[in-house]
C-alpha cells in the first residue's frame, strides 16, 4: 500500500487579482456549466497534497505551473479510458508550455491495472495513487473521470466531469484561457459552439457571385449576368456583386446601366476597387 | 417482485438477442471515399437539382473542353474546383471536425451535374450516410427502442451537418440544444406513442441539473441512434421505484459514479450522504428486496432541491405525493415526515455519538 496523501495547508489567501475574478465572473455568466467538486467550488483555494506515483515517488498535486491539470480516473472504466486517451493528445499539444499534468486514481485500483491504463493511453504524466481516497474525499470527487484545473495561485479555476461530446475541446479552451491564449468570449464559444449551418442565403449569394466571376472571366456574359442577378436577389447589399454587375454590363456595351451599378456598389462600399476602376474606365475610355 | 423482474428478464433477453450487436468489438472502418456514377441524368429525365455551372452550359468551368459530349478531364483536383466557388465550406471541411468524406472528395456525396435528389446528392440522404456508416445502420435497424429522429424529417441531417461542425460527431449543436429542438415541446411521443416530458420546460422550472445536462451532453445517458434499453438508455438502469440491488442494474449510473458509493456500508470519503461513516446510500439502495432505485430520491434530469433531490415521492396506488421535506445543514441534512419519520444525518458525527 502506498503512503497516504500528505496534506500541505494552503498558504494564507492572497488578494485575488481583479482580472481573475472578472474572468471567472464573465466565464460563469457566458458559460453556465461552471461548477465544482462536491466539496470545493471554482474559485476556492486548494490545499496542496503530496501523493505517491506508481513507483512510490512523491509528487505534489500542484506545482506552481501556470496551469495545473489534475485528472481523476478509474482504470477499466470506459469513460475513463476515453478521457485519458484524449488527455494524452492534449498533453502532447501543450508540451513546452507551463502546463503540468497529473492523473490520480484510487488505491482500490490494482497497480498493474493503473500501469496498463497509463501505457494504453500513452500519457506521459505521472499516475498518482490516492491512498484511502483521502483526496477524493477532501475535494468531493463523486464522478469519474473528471478534471480540475488550478492556476499558479492554487485556486480551482475549472472543474469538468466527462462528456461524450467535445470534452477535449472544452478542456483545451480552459487551458488556453488560463495561459492567456484566448479571451473569455472564445472560452465561452468553446463551451457553446455556434450551430453548424450550411451557410444560408448569404453563402448561396456568395457562391453565385463566385460562379458569375468565373463566367465573366470566360467571357460568358449573359450567363455571368444571370448569376450575378441571382446573387443580388439573395444579398442585395453586396457591393462586390453590384461592382461585378457593372463590369459585365460594361463588357456588354451598356455604359449607362454599368455606371448605375458601379454607383450602387460605391454607395455600399466607397472603397470598392472594382467599382472605382470600372467607373473611371467608363469616364475615360481607352482609345 | 413482479415490478422488477419483468424489466430484468426483458433486459436479459435483449442482451441475448442483440448481444453481438453491442459487443465491444471494433466497428468496421468507415470508407473515406464513395465511388459514384457522376454522369448527368438522361435528357429525358427531370432533375430535382441542377448545378448552376452545368446549367450555365460551359463545361470549361470545370473540364478541359467545352464539348458536352466529350468534356475531357477536369482542370484540377475535384475539391479545389468545388471550393473555388463553395469557399465558405473550405474552413469547416478542412477543420478538425470536418467530415472525412467531404475532405477527401465532394463527389463522395454530390453529383456535380444534376441529380434526382435535392442538394445534388447522389442518393437519398439517409441511404447515402448509412451506405458508409454501417454500424449506425445496424443500430437503427435492429434496436428494439427506436428514435424517431432517424426516420422523420431530414433523418440523419436532423442532428448532423455532413460537411463539418465545431461540435464532435458532426453534430449541428451540442447534444442538449439539439435534443431540445424536439424534446422541448409538449406533444412529443416515444416510439410506442407514450407522451414524453417537455424537457425544456422541466429544465427551466428546475434549476438543479444533473451533471451531463449541465455539460449539455444527453448522449452521456441516451443513445440517440436507438438501443435495447427503455428510453434509449446506454446501459442498464431499473425502470421501477424498487429494485433488488445488483451492480449490473445500475451500469448506467456507474459509468460516471463510483460504485463504492453504494457498495460500502461504511465510508468517510465515498459519499457525502452519510451519518458519521454510515453510508446512507448503501442503507437505502443496497437491499436484496425493496432496494430504492436512484429515482426514489433523485430526479434524474433536474430538480428544485440540491443534490437533485425530488420534492416528493409517489406513494400508494393513487400515486400520492409524499413531500421529502429535505433540509440541508453545513455537514448533513434531514428528511422530515416522508417515507419515514424525521431522520437527520451529520457527516461530522463521531462513531460513538448517538443521534
Amino acid at each position: 500500500m502506498p503512503p497516504a496523501a500528505t496534506t500541505v495547508p494552503a498558504s494564507p489567501k492572497k488578494k485575488n487579482s481583479l482580472g481573475r475574478l472578472l474572468a471567472l465572473l464573465v466565464a460563469a455568466t457566458l458559460w453556465p456549466a461552471v461548477w465544482g467538486f462536491a466539496a470545493v467550488a471554482v474559485g476556492d483555494l486548494l490545499d496542496e497534497a503530496v501523493l505517491p506515483d506508481l513507483d512510490g515517488s512523491p509528487h505534489h498535486l500542484l506545482a506552481g505551473a501556470t496551469v495545473n491539470v489534475f485528472i481523476f480516473f478509474k482504470p477499466g472504466q470506459e469513460h475513463s479510458a476515453a478521457a485519458i486517451r484524449q488527455f494524452a493528445a492534449l498533453e502532447k499539444e501543450f508540451a513546452g508550455k507551463s502546463v503540468r499534468w497529473v492523473a490520480i486514481t484510487s488505491d482500490r485500483t490494482p497497480r498493474a491495472e493503473a500501469e496498463a491504463a497509463r501505457l494504453a493511453a500513452g500519457i506521459a504524466m505521472p499516475v498518482l495513487i490516492d491512498a484511502g481516497d483521502a483526496l477524493f474525499g477532501r475535494l468531493g470527487v463523486i464522478l469519474e473521470p473528471c478534471v480540475g484545473l488550478a492556476g499558479a495561485d492554487r485556486r480551482l479555476v475549472a472543474y469538468r466531469p466527462f462528456a461524450k461530446v467535445n470534452y477535449p475541446a472544452v478542456v483545451r479552451a480552459e487551458i488556453r484561457h488560463l495561459l492567456g491564449e484566448i479571451d473569455a468570449a472564445e472560452l465561452a464559444r468553446a463551451g457553446n459552439p455556434p450551430p453548424a449551418t450550411n451557410g444560408g442565403p448569404a453563402a448561396a449569394a456568395h457562391r453565385r457571385l463566385r460562379l458569375a466571376e468565373k463566367l465573366f472571366q470566360a467571357k460568358l456574359y449573359p450567363q455571368a449576368l444571370e448569376n450575378v442577378q441571382t446573387s443580388l436577389e439573395k444579398d442585395p447589399a453586396s457591393a462586390p456583386a453590384h461592382a461585378l454587375r457593372g463590369q459585365i454590363l460594361a463588357a456588354q456595351n451598356q455604359p449607362a446601366a454599368a455606371l448605375l451599378a458601379f454607383a450602387r456598389a460605391l454607395e455600399l462600399d466607397p472603397a470598392n476597387a472594382e467599382a472605382l476602376r470600372g467607373k473611371a474606365g467608363l469616364a475615360n475610355p481607352s482609345p | 417482485m413482479h415490478t422488477f423482474k419483468l424489466p430484468v428478464i426483458s433486459g436479459l433477453f435483449g442482451f441475448a438477442l442483440l448481444g453481438g450487436l453491442w459487443a465491444a468489438q471494433p466497428a468496421p472502418p468507415v470508407p473515406k471515399v464513395r465511388q459514384n456514377d457522376l454522369a448527368p441524368l438522361p435528357a429525358t429525365e427531370k432533375a430535382a437539382a441542377t448545378h448552376a455551372p452545368f446549367e450555365a452550359g460551359d463545361c470549361r468551368l470545370c473540364h478541359q473542353r467545352a464539348d458536352p459530349a466529350s468534356p475531357g478531364p477536369l482542370t484540377g483536383p475535384v475539391n479545389e474546383l468545388c471550393l473555388s466557388c463553395h469557399d465558405d465550406f473550405q474552413k469547416i471541411v478542412a477543420g478538425k471536425t470536418g467530415h472525412a468524406a467531404a475532405r477527401e472528395s465532394c463527389v463522395s456525396c454530390h453529383n456535380p451535374h444534376d441529380s434526382r435528389q435535392p442538394k445534388l446528392l447522389v442518393d437519398e440522404s439517409a441511404t447515402l450516410c448509412l451506405s458508409c456508416h454501417e454500424t449506425i445502420k445496424n443500430f437503427a435497424l435492429h434496436s428494439p427502442v427506436k428514435h424517431a429522429a432517424l426516420t422523420d424529417g431530414a433523418k440523419c441531417l436532423n442532428c448532423h451537418n455532413p460537411h463539418g461542425s465545431e461540435v464532435e460527431k458532426l453534430l449541428v449543436q451540442l447534444p442538449l440544444n439539439l435534443c431540445l429542438t424536439c424534446h422541448g415541446k409538449d406533444d412529443v411521443t416515444d416510439h410506442d406513442g407514450r407522451k414524453l416530458t417537455n424537457m425544456k420546460k422541466l429544465l427551466a422550472e428546475n434549476p438543479v441539473h444533473h451533471g451531463p445536462i449541465a455539460s449539455e451532453d444527453c448522449s452521456a445517458c441516451h443513445n440517440p441512434h436507438g438501443f435495447q434499453n427503455f428510453r434509449l438508455l446506454n446501459q442498464e438502469y431499473p425502470s421501477t421505484f424498487y429494485s433488488a440491488f445488483d451492480l449490473r442494474f445500475y451500469a448506467l449510473c456507474f459509468e460516471c459514479h463510483e460504485t463504492s458509493m453504494i457498495t460500502e456500508a461504511r465510508t468517510a470519503t465515498q459519499t457525502r450522504f452519510r451519518d458519521g461513516q454510515t453510508n446512507l446510500h448503501f442503507l437505502h439502495v443496497n437491499k436484496a428486496e425493496r432496494g430504492r432505485t436512484c429515482r426514489a430520491c433523485h430526479e434524474v434530469h433536474a430538480s428544485k432541491q440540491k443534490h437533485q433531490l425530488r420534492d416528493s415521492v409517489p406513494y400508494g396506488p393513487k400515486g400520492w405525493a409524499l413531500q421529502l421535506n429535505y433540509t440541508k445543514t453545513p455537514t448533513g441534512g434531514s428528511c422530515a415526515k416522508t417515507c419515514h419519520a424525521t431522520r437527520s444525518y451529520d457527516r461530522a458525527r463521531l462513531p460513538e455519538e448517538k443521534k
